[in-house]
Protein backbone atom coordinates (compact mmCIF):
# COMPACT_ATOMS: atom_id res chain seq x y z
CA UNK A 1 0.00 0.00 0.00
CA UNK A 2 1.20 3.59 -0.77
CA UNK A 3 1.52 5.30 1.85
CA UNK A 4 3.04 9.36 1.45
CA UNK A 5 5.60 10.35 3.85
CA UNK A 6 5.83 13.92 2.48
CA UNK A 7 3.69 15.37 5.68
CA UNK A 8 4.43 19.01 4.83
CA UNK A 9 0.88 19.84 4.57
CA UNK A 10 -0.12 18.02 7.58
CA UNK A 11 2.69 20.05 9.48
CA UNK A 12 1.18 23.75 7.85
CA UNK A 13 -2.33 22.50 9.25
CA UNK A 14 -0.90 21.92 12.90
CA UNK A 15 1.66 24.99 13.03
CA UNK A 16 -1.45 27.22 11.80
CA UNK A 17 -4.04 25.99 13.91
CA UNK A 18 -4.93 28.06 16.59
CA UNK A 19 -4.45 25.12 18.89
CA UNK A 20 -0.86 25.33 18.62
CA UNK A 21 0.39 25.91 21.90
CA UNK A 22 1.91 30.02 21.06
CA UNK A 23 -0.33 31.90 23.45
CA UNK A 24 -1.50 33.96 20.40
CA UNK A 25 -5.17 34.02 21.78
CA UNK A 26 -3.59 36.55 24.47
CA UNK A 27 -3.19 39.48 21.84
CA UNK A 28 -5.78 41.33 20.56
CA UNK A 29 -2.98 44.02 19.01
CA UNK A 30 -4.66 47.15 19.95
CA UNK A 31 -8.16 46.11 18.91
CA UNK A 32 -9.29 46.12 22.76
CA UNK A 33 -8.22 49.70 23.23
CA UNK A 34 -9.74 50.58 20.08
CA UNK A 35 -12.77 49.26 21.38
CA UNK A 36 -13.38 50.53 24.69
CA UNK A 37 -12.59 53.99 22.98
CA UNK A 38 -15.34 53.27 20.77
CA UNK A 39 -13.36 53.15 17.28
CA UNK A 40 -13.83 50.16 16.13
CA UNK A 41 -17.74 48.75 16.72
CA UNK A 42 -18.40 46.42 14.17
CA UNK A 43 -17.11 44.10 11.32
CA UNK A 44 -15.93 46.62 9.20
CA UNK A 45 -13.85 48.22 11.84
CA UNK A 46 -12.28 44.91 12.62
CA UNK A 47 -11.46 44.31 8.98
CA UNK A 48 -10.19 47.72 8.41
CA UNK A 49 -7.82 47.57 11.75
CA UNK A 50 -6.66 43.70 9.71
CA UNK A 51 -6.15 45.65 6.72
CA UNK A 52 -4.00 48.37 8.15
CA UNK A 53 -1.59 45.98 9.77
CA UNK A 54 -1.45 44.09 6.69
CA UNK A 55 -0.08 47.53 4.50
CA UNK A 56 2.11 48.99 7.48
CA UNK A 57 3.10 46.27 9.64
CA UNK A 58 2.66 42.34 8.96
CA UNK A 59 3.48 42.65 5.08
CA UNK A 60 6.72 45.11 5.05
CA UNK A 61 8.02 44.30 8.53
CA UNK A 62 7.17 40.44 9.58
CA UNK A 63 6.64 39.01 6.22
CA UNK A 64 10.14 40.31 5.35
CA UNK A 65 11.99 38.94 7.95
CA UNK A 66 9.76 35.30 8.15
CA UNK A 67 10.90 35.27 4.14
CA UNK A 68 14.62 36.31 5.14
CA UNK A 69 14.99 34.08 8.35
CA UNK A 70 13.34 31.02 6.55
CA UNK A 71 16.40 31.46 3.43
CA UNK A 72 18.85 32.01 5.91
CA UNK A 73 17.58 28.56 8.09
CA UNK A 74 17.08 27.02 4.28
CA UNK A 75 21.23 27.78 4.00
CA UNK A 76 21.77 26.62 7.72
CA UNK A 77 22.55 29.96 8.29
CA UNK A 78 22.09 30.58 11.96
CA UNK A 79 24.01 34.36 12.31
CA UNK A 80 21.79 35.59 9.33
CA UNK A 81 18.74 34.29 10.90
CA UNK A 82 19.44 36.21 14.38
CA UNK A 83 20.21 38.60 12.28
CA UNK A 84 16.82 39.10 10.77
CA UNK A 85 15.66 38.35 14.61
CA UNK A 86 17.30 41.43 15.95
CA UNK A 87 15.73 43.57 13.12
CA UNK A 88 12.45 42.46 13.63
CA UNK A 89 12.28 42.63 17.43
CA UNK A 90 14.49 46.37 17.36
CA UNK A 91 12.01 47.53 14.73
CA UNK A 92 8.55 46.38 16.95
CA UNK A 93 8.52 50.35 19.20
CA UNK A 94 6.22 48.94 21.33
CA UNK A 95 7.50 46.83 24.73
CA UNK A 96 4.21 44.83 25.13
CA UNK A 97 4.17 44.28 21.49
CA UNK A 98 7.93 43.36 21.63
CA UNK A 99 7.66 41.18 24.39
CA UNK A 100 4.45 39.32 23.45
CA UNK A 101 6.66 38.24 20.12
CA UNK A 102 9.14 37.16 21.83
CA UNK A 103 7.52 35.24 24.72
CA UNK A 104 4.92 33.36 21.48
CA UNK A 105 8.03 32.64 19.52
CA UNK A 106 10.60 31.51 22.53
CA UNK A 107 7.55 29.13 23.43
CA UNK A 108 6.61 28.15 19.61
CA UNK A 109 10.04 27.27 18.90
CA UNK A 110 9.94 25.51 22.02
CA UNK A 111 7.02 23.20 21.09
CA UNK A 112 9.20 22.37 17.94
CA UNK A 113 12.21 21.31 19.48
CA UNK A 114 9.94 18.58 21.64
CA UNK A 115 8.26 17.44 18.96
CA UNK A 116 12.10 16.49 16.54
CA UNK A 117 15.54 16.18 16.83
CA UNK A 118 16.20 18.95 13.94
CA UNK A 119 19.88 20.34 14.99
CA UNK A 120 19.36 23.55 13.50
CA UNK A 121 16.17 23.86 15.93
CA UNK A 122 18.06 23.13 18.87
CA UNK A 123 20.83 25.57 17.93
CA UNK A 124 18.91 28.45 17.82
CA UNK A 125 16.46 27.89 20.94
CA UNK A 126 19.94 27.25 22.59
CA UNK A 127 21.12 30.69 21.18
CA UNK A 128 17.53 32.12 22.72
CA UNK A 129 18.27 30.78 26.21
CA UNK A 130 21.60 32.17 25.83
CA UNK A 131 19.80 35.69 25.39
CA UNK A 132 21.90 36.06 22.57
CA UNK A 133 19.08 36.41 20.26
CA UNK A 134 15.35 37.43 20.72
CA UNK A 135 13.26 34.65 19.63
CA UNK A 136 10.72 36.77 17.83
CA UNK A 137 7.57 35.26 16.39
CA UNK A 138 8.56 35.93 12.63
CA UNK A 139 11.82 34.70 13.12
CA UNK A 140 10.65 31.51 15.21
CA UNK A 141 8.08 30.93 13.11
CA UNK A 142 10.22 30.69 9.61
CA UNK A 143 12.71 27.92 11.47
CA UNK A 144 9.59 26.20 12.31
CA UNK A 145 8.25 26.24 8.78
CA UNK A 146 11.69 24.96 7.82
CA UNK A 147 12.21 22.76 9.75
CA UNK A 148 8.45 21.33 9.42
CA UNK A 149 9.43 21.53 5.60
CA UNK A 150 6.76 23.70 4.79
CA UNK A 151 7.05 26.09 1.93
CA UNK A 152 8.31 29.66 2.39
CA UNK A 153 5.30 30.62 0.69
CA UNK A 154 2.81 28.94 2.86
CA UNK A 155 4.80 29.78 6.04
CA UNK A 156 4.12 34.05 4.98
CA UNK A 157 0.54 33.11 3.84
CA UNK A 158 -0.07 31.28 7.47
CA UNK A 159 1.65 34.15 9.59
CA UNK A 160 -0.72 36.93 7.42
CA UNK A 161 -3.70 34.03 8.48
CA UNK A 162 -2.65 33.57 12.06
CA UNK A 163 -2.08 37.36 12.84
CA UNK A 164 -5.70 37.52 11.25
CA UNK A 165 -7.19 35.11 13.54
CA UNK A 166 -5.84 36.13 16.49
CA UNK A 167 -7.73 39.60 15.99
CA UNK A 168 -11.24 37.85 14.97
CA UNK A 169 -10.98 36.08 17.96
CA UNK A 170 -10.11 38.61 20.06
CA UNK A 171 -12.82 40.46 18.52
CA UNK A 172 -15.49 37.70 18.93
CA UNK A 173 -14.90 37.63 22.50
CA UNK A 174 -15.29 41.22 22.91
CA UNK A 175 -18.04 40.50 21.51
CA UNK A 176 -17.59 43.09 18.52
CA UNK A 177 -18.61 40.13 15.84
CA UNK A 178 -20.54 36.95 15.96
CA UNK A 179 -19.17 33.75 14.66
CA UNK A 180 -20.21 33.59 11.28
CA UNK A 181 -19.23 37.27 10.83
CA UNK A 182 -15.66 36.19 12.16
CA UNK A 183 -15.86 33.37 9.23
CA UNK A 184 -16.63 36.07 7.02
CA UNK A 185 -13.87 38.52 7.80
CA UNK A 186 -11.58 35.55 7.26
CA UNK A 187 -12.53 35.11 3.78
CA UNK A 188 -12.62 38.73 2.62
CA UNK A 189 -9.50 38.71 3.75
CA UNK A 190 -7.85 35.90 1.59
CA UNK A 191 -6.95 38.69 -1.55
CA UNK A 192 -4.72 40.97 0.57
CA UNK A 193 -3.15 38.06 2.08
CA UNK A 194 -2.38 36.84 -1.17
CA UNK A 195 -1.21 40.24 -2.27
CA UNK A 196 0.80 41.14 0.54
CA UNK A 197 2.70 37.74 0.56
CA UNK A 198 3.29 38.41 -3.40
CA UNK A 199 4.80 41.87 -2.59
CA UNK A 200 7.13 41.27 0.09
CA UNK A 201 8.12 37.43 -0.44
CA UNK A 202 10.89 38.71 -1.99
CA UNK A 203 11.96 41.43 -0.56
CA UNK A 204 15.38 41.55 0.99
CA UNK A 205 15.87 42.03 5.07
CA UNK A 206 17.44 46.12 4.77
CA UNK A 207 14.11 46.37 2.95
CA UNK A 208 12.38 45.83 6.20
CA UNK A 209 9.61 48.80 7.36
CA UNK A 210 6.78 49.65 9.56
CA UNK A 211 5.19 52.81 9.76
CA UNK A 212 1.87 53.16 11.83
CA UNK A 213 1.89 55.61 14.39
CA UNK A 214 -1.61 55.44 15.29
CA UNK A 215 -1.46 51.86 15.54
CA UNK A 216 1.92 52.54 17.95
CA UNK A 217 -0.11 55.17 20.45
CA UNK A 218 -3.14 52.73 21.09
CA UNK A 219 -0.70 50.07 21.98
CA UNK A 220 0.87 52.00 24.12
CA UNK A 221 -2.29 53.30 25.71
CA UNK A 222 -3.06 49.72 26.05
CA UNK A 223 0.07 48.95 27.98
CA UNK A 224 -1.74 51.08 31.00
CA UNK A 225 -4.96 50.60 30.72
CA UNK A 226 -6.15 49.08 34.18
CA UNK A 227 -8.35 46.88 33.17
CA UNK A 228 -7.92 44.57 30.21
CA UNK A 229 -8.58 40.87 28.72
CA UNK A 230 -5.92 40.96 26.35
CA UNK A 231 -1.82 41.48 26.63
CA UNK A 232 -1.56 43.52 23.15
CA UNK B 1 19.70 26.39 32.15
CA UNK B 2 18.12 27.95 35.46
CA UNK B 3 16.66 25.12 37.81
CA UNK B 4 13.38 24.89 37.75
CA UNK B 5 11.50 27.00 40.84
CA UNK B 6 8.82 24.77 42.44
CA UNK B 7 4.98 26.01 41.06
CA UNK B 8 1.97 25.99 42.86
CA UNK B 9 -1.28 26.58 40.78
CA UNK B 10 -4.18 27.92 42.85
CA UNK B 11 -7.47 27.62 40.82
CA UNK B 12 -11.03 27.69 41.82
CA UNK B 13 -14.25 29.73 40.79
CA UNK B 14 -14.78 33.50 40.73
CA UNK B 15 -14.83 35.11 44.46
CA UNK B 16 -13.84 31.53 46.11
CA UNK B 17 -10.68 33.48 47.60
CA UNK B 18 -8.00 32.83 45.72
CA UNK B 19 -6.13 36.13 46.12
CA UNK B 20 -6.96 35.90 49.69
CA UNK B 21 -5.71 32.89 50.16
CA UNK B 22 -2.65 33.88 48.71
CA UNK B 23 -2.60 37.29 50.95
CA UNK B 24 -2.57 34.28 54.28
CA UNK B 25 -0.14 31.99 53.11
CA UNK B 26 2.55 34.22 51.99
CA UNK B 27 3.78 35.83 55.25
CA UNK B 28 3.79 32.69 57.00
CA UNK B 29 5.80 30.84 54.03
CA UNK B 30 7.95 34.39 54.47
CA UNK B 31 8.02 33.90 58.22
CA UNK B 32 10.02 30.96 57.45
CA UNK B 33 11.90 32.04 55.10
CA UNK B 34 10.92 31.21 51.85
CA UNK B 35 11.56 33.81 49.00
CA UNK B 36 8.23 34.16 46.82
CA UNK B 37 6.75 35.72 43.53
CA UNK B 38 3.00 35.65 42.71
CA UNK B 39 2.04 36.06 39.31
CA UNK B 40 -2.03 36.59 38.82
CA UNK B 41 -3.81 35.89 35.81
CA UNK B 42 -5.88 38.66 35.67
CA UNK B 43 -9.58 37.64 33.11
CA UNK B 44 -10.23 41.20 33.27
CA UNK B 45 -8.27 43.89 35.20
CA UNK B 46 -5.45 44.01 37.45
CA UNK B 47 -7.52 44.04 40.34
CA UNK B 48 -6.08 41.07 42.04
CA UNK B 49 -2.36 42.01 41.21
CA UNK B 50 -2.62 45.01 42.39
CA UNK B 51 -4.17 44.55 45.45
CA UNK B 52 -1.75 41.50 46.45
CA UNK B 53 1.22 43.76 45.38
CA UNK B 54 -0.22 46.53 47.80
CA UNK B 55 -0.57 44.38 50.87
CA UNK B 56 2.13 41.65 50.44
CA UNK B 57 4.98 43.96 48.96
CA UNK B 58 4.09 47.84 49.54
CA UNK B 59 2.46 47.39 52.95
CA UNK B 60 4.01 44.19 54.38
CA UNK B 61 7.23 44.17 52.51
CA UNK B 62 7.49 40.19 52.28
CA UNK B 63 8.46 40.36 48.69
CA UNK B 64 10.09 42.97 46.49
CA UNK B 65 6.88 44.38 44.15
CA UNK B 66 8.22 43.56 41.21
CA UNK B 67 7.62 40.05 42.25
CA UNK B 68 3.57 40.28 42.57
CA UNK B 69 3.23 40.43 38.22
CA UNK B 70 0.10 40.30 36.78
CA UNK B 71 -0.86 38.87 33.19
CA UNK B 72 -3.97 38.52 31.07
CA UNK B 73 -5.34 35.64 29.53
CA UNK B 74 -7.42 36.94 26.82
CA UNK B 75 -10.59 35.98 27.94
CA UNK B 76 -9.77 32.50 28.49
CA UNK B 77 -8.39 32.18 31.93
CA UNK B 78 -9.50 27.79 31.71
CA UNK B 79 -6.83 27.95 28.37
CA UNK B 80 -3.99 29.55 29.81
CA UNK B 81 -3.40 27.49 32.59
CA UNK B 82 -3.95 24.46 30.59
CA UNK B 83 -4.44 24.00 27.18
CA UNK B 84 -1.81 26.48 26.25
CA UNK B 85 0.04 27.98 28.94
CA UNK B 86 2.78 29.52 26.78
CA UNK B 87 2.84 32.82 28.12
CA UNK B 88 2.42 31.90 31.66
CA UNK B 89 5.67 29.84 31.01
CA UNK B 90 7.71 32.17 29.05
CA UNK B 91 7.10 34.83 31.74
CA UNK B 92 8.49 31.98 34.43
CA UNK B 93 10.78 30.76 32.20
CA UNK B 94 12.35 34.63 32.51
CA UNK B 95 11.82 34.72 36.01
CA UNK B 96 13.62 31.27 36.55
CA UNK B 97 16.57 33.20 34.80
CA UNK B 98 16.50 36.44 36.90
CA UNK B 99 15.76 35.31 40.31
CA UNK B 100 17.53 32.01 41.17
CA UNK B 101 17.07 33.36 44.68
CA UNK B 102 13.39 32.30 45.01
CA UNK B 103 11.69 29.40 46.31
CA UNK B 104 8.52 29.18 45.19
CA UNK B 105 6.12 30.69 42.64
CA UNK B 106 2.66 30.89 43.00
CA UNK B 107 0.32 31.08 40.47
CA UNK B 108 -2.93 32.40 40.66
CA UNK B 109 -5.61 30.87 38.02
CA UNK B 110 -8.47 33.64 36.93
CA UNK B 111 -11.98 32.32 38.05
CA UNK B 112 -12.92 29.82 36.10
CA UNK B 113 -15.52 26.65 36.54
CA UNK B 114 -15.03 23.81 38.25
CA UNK B 115 -13.26 21.72 35.31
CA UNK B 116 -10.01 23.99 36.13
CA UNK B 117 -6.63 22.51 35.73
CA UNK B 118 -3.41 23.30 35.57
CA UNK B 119 -0.90 21.97 33.24
CA UNK B 120 1.55 19.56 34.61
CA UNK B 121 3.96 21.78 32.66
CA UNK B 122 3.08 24.91 34.55
CA UNK B 123 2.20 23.88 37.83
CA UNK B 124 3.76 21.40 40.02
CA UNK B 125 1.49 21.19 43.28
CA UNK B 126 -2.35 21.89 42.19
CA UNK B 127 -4.87 23.46 45.22
CA UNK B 128 -8.34 24.05 44.23
CA UNK B 129 -10.11 26.38 46.55
CA UNK B 130 -13.52 26.68 46.72
CA UNK B 131 -16.00 27.97 49.04
CA UNK B 132 -18.87 27.14 51.01
CA UNK B 133 -22.01 29.59 50.08
CA UNK B 134 -22.41 26.96 47.39
CA UNK B 135 -23.73 25.01 49.23
CA UNK B 136 -22.32 21.58 51.18
CA UNK B 137 -23.04 19.74 47.40
CA UNK B 138 -19.41 20.77 47.06
CA UNK B 139 -17.24 18.87 46.87
CA UNK B 140 -19.96 15.73 46.06
CA UNK B 141 -21.01 17.38 42.74
CA UNK B 142 -17.01 16.72 41.46
CA UNK B 143 -15.10 18.64 38.26
CA UNK B 144 -11.97 18.24 37.78
CA UNK B 145 -10.96 20.62 39.39
CA UNK B 146 -11.91 19.28 42.74
CA UNK B 147 -10.69 15.89 42.08
CA UNK B 148 -7.56 15.89 40.51
CA UNK B 149 -5.98 18.87 42.83
CA UNK B 150 -3.63 17.99 45.54
CA UNK B 151 -5.14 19.59 48.37
CA UNK B 152 -8.70 20.42 48.38
CA UNK B 153 -9.22 24.17 50.30
CA UNK B 154 -12.90 24.48 51.31
CA UNK B 155 -13.07 28.65 52.62
CA UNK B 156 -15.57 30.68 53.98
CA UNK B 157 -16.59 28.00 56.81
CA UNK B 158 -17.82 30.79 59.13
CA UNK B 159 -20.93 31.11 56.07
CA UNK B 160 -21.75 27.59 56.90
CA UNK B 161 -24.43 27.99 59.64
CA UNK B 162 -25.94 30.77 57.23
CA UNK B 163 -26.74 28.93 54.72
CA UNK B 164 -27.53 25.78 56.11
CA UNK B 165 -24.32 24.26 54.77
CA UNK B 166 -22.91 21.11 56.77
CA UNK B 167 -19.16 21.18 57.53
CA UNK B 168 -19.73 16.98 57.70
CA UNK B 169 -21.05 16.13 54.93
CA UNK B 170 -18.13 18.06 52.76
CA UNK B 171 -15.46 16.46 54.57
CA UNK B 172 -17.06 13.15 54.59
CA UNK B 173 -17.72 13.84 50.18
CA UNK B 174 -14.19 15.29 49.94
CA UNK B 175 -12.99 12.35 51.32
CA UNK B 176 -15.00 9.78 48.85
CA UNK B 177 -14.35 11.65 46.04
CA UNK B 178 -10.94 12.47 46.08
CA UNK B 179 -9.71 8.90 47.40
CA UNK B 180 -8.38 9.88 50.51
CA UNK B 181 -6.26 12.98 49.23
CA UNK B 182 -5.95 15.83 51.49
CA UNK B 183 -8.20 18.82 52.18
CA UNK B 184 -8.18 21.39 54.43
CA UNK B 185 -11.12 23.53 56.00
CA UNK B 186 -10.11 27.38 56.17
CA UNK B 187 -11.32 30.77 56.86
CA UNK B 188 -9.00 32.94 55.47
CA UNK B 189 -10.64 35.93 57.53
CA UNK B 190 -9.33 34.77 60.80
CA UNK B 191 -6.61 32.16 59.22
CA UNK B 192 -8.16 29.07 60.32
CA UNK B 193 -6.41 26.50 58.59
CA UNK B 194 -3.90 28.68 56.89
CA UNK B 195 -0.80 26.92 59.22
CA UNK B 196 -2.48 23.43 57.83
CA UNK B 197 -2.15 24.36 54.06
CA UNK B 198 1.13 26.02 54.02
CA UNK B 199 2.31 22.41 55.87
CA UNK B 200 1.27 20.96 53.00
CA UNK B 201 2.73 22.87 50.63
CA UNK B 202 5.96 22.68 53.16
CA UNK B 203 5.73 18.68 52.90
CA UNK B 204 4.02 18.00 50.14
CA UNK B 205 5.66 20.21 47.37
CA UNK B 206 8.98 21.40 48.66
CA UNK B 207 9.89 18.15 50.81
CA UNK B 208 10.58 20.03 53.52
CA UNK B 209 13.50 21.53 51.95
CA UNK B 210 14.76 24.51 53.82
CA UNK B 211 14.54 27.59 51.67
CA UNK B 212 17.69 28.80 50.18
CA UNK B 213 18.68 31.40 52.60
CA UNK B 214 19.47 28.66 54.87
CA UNK B 215 21.53 26.67 52.96
CA UNK B 216 25.18 27.25 53.92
Amino acid sequence: MYMNTDFSSLSMMQLSDSFFPAGLYTMSNGLETLYYQKMVTNADGVKELIQMYYLQQVGPADCVALANAYDFAVLGDLDGVMLVDDIICKIKLVKEQREASMRSGRQLIKCVLALGNDPFVAQYHNEIIKSRTPGTYPASFSVAAQSFGISKQNACLMLFYGFGVSIVGAALRLGIIQHIESQKILDSLKPIISEQVGKYISKSYDQIWQFSPQADIFQIHHEKMEAKMFIT
Amino acid sequence: MPKRIPRIGIGGPVGSGKSMLIEKIVPVLAKRGYRICVISNDVISKEDANRIRKNLATEQGLLPENMVIGIATGGCPHTAIREDPSMNLALIEEIEQEHTELDLIILESGGDNVMTTFSPALADYFIYIVDVSGGDKYPRKGGLGIESCDLLVINKIDLAGLINADLSVMDRDAKTLRKGKPHVFVNCKDDTGIEQVVNHIVEDLLFEELPKTHHP
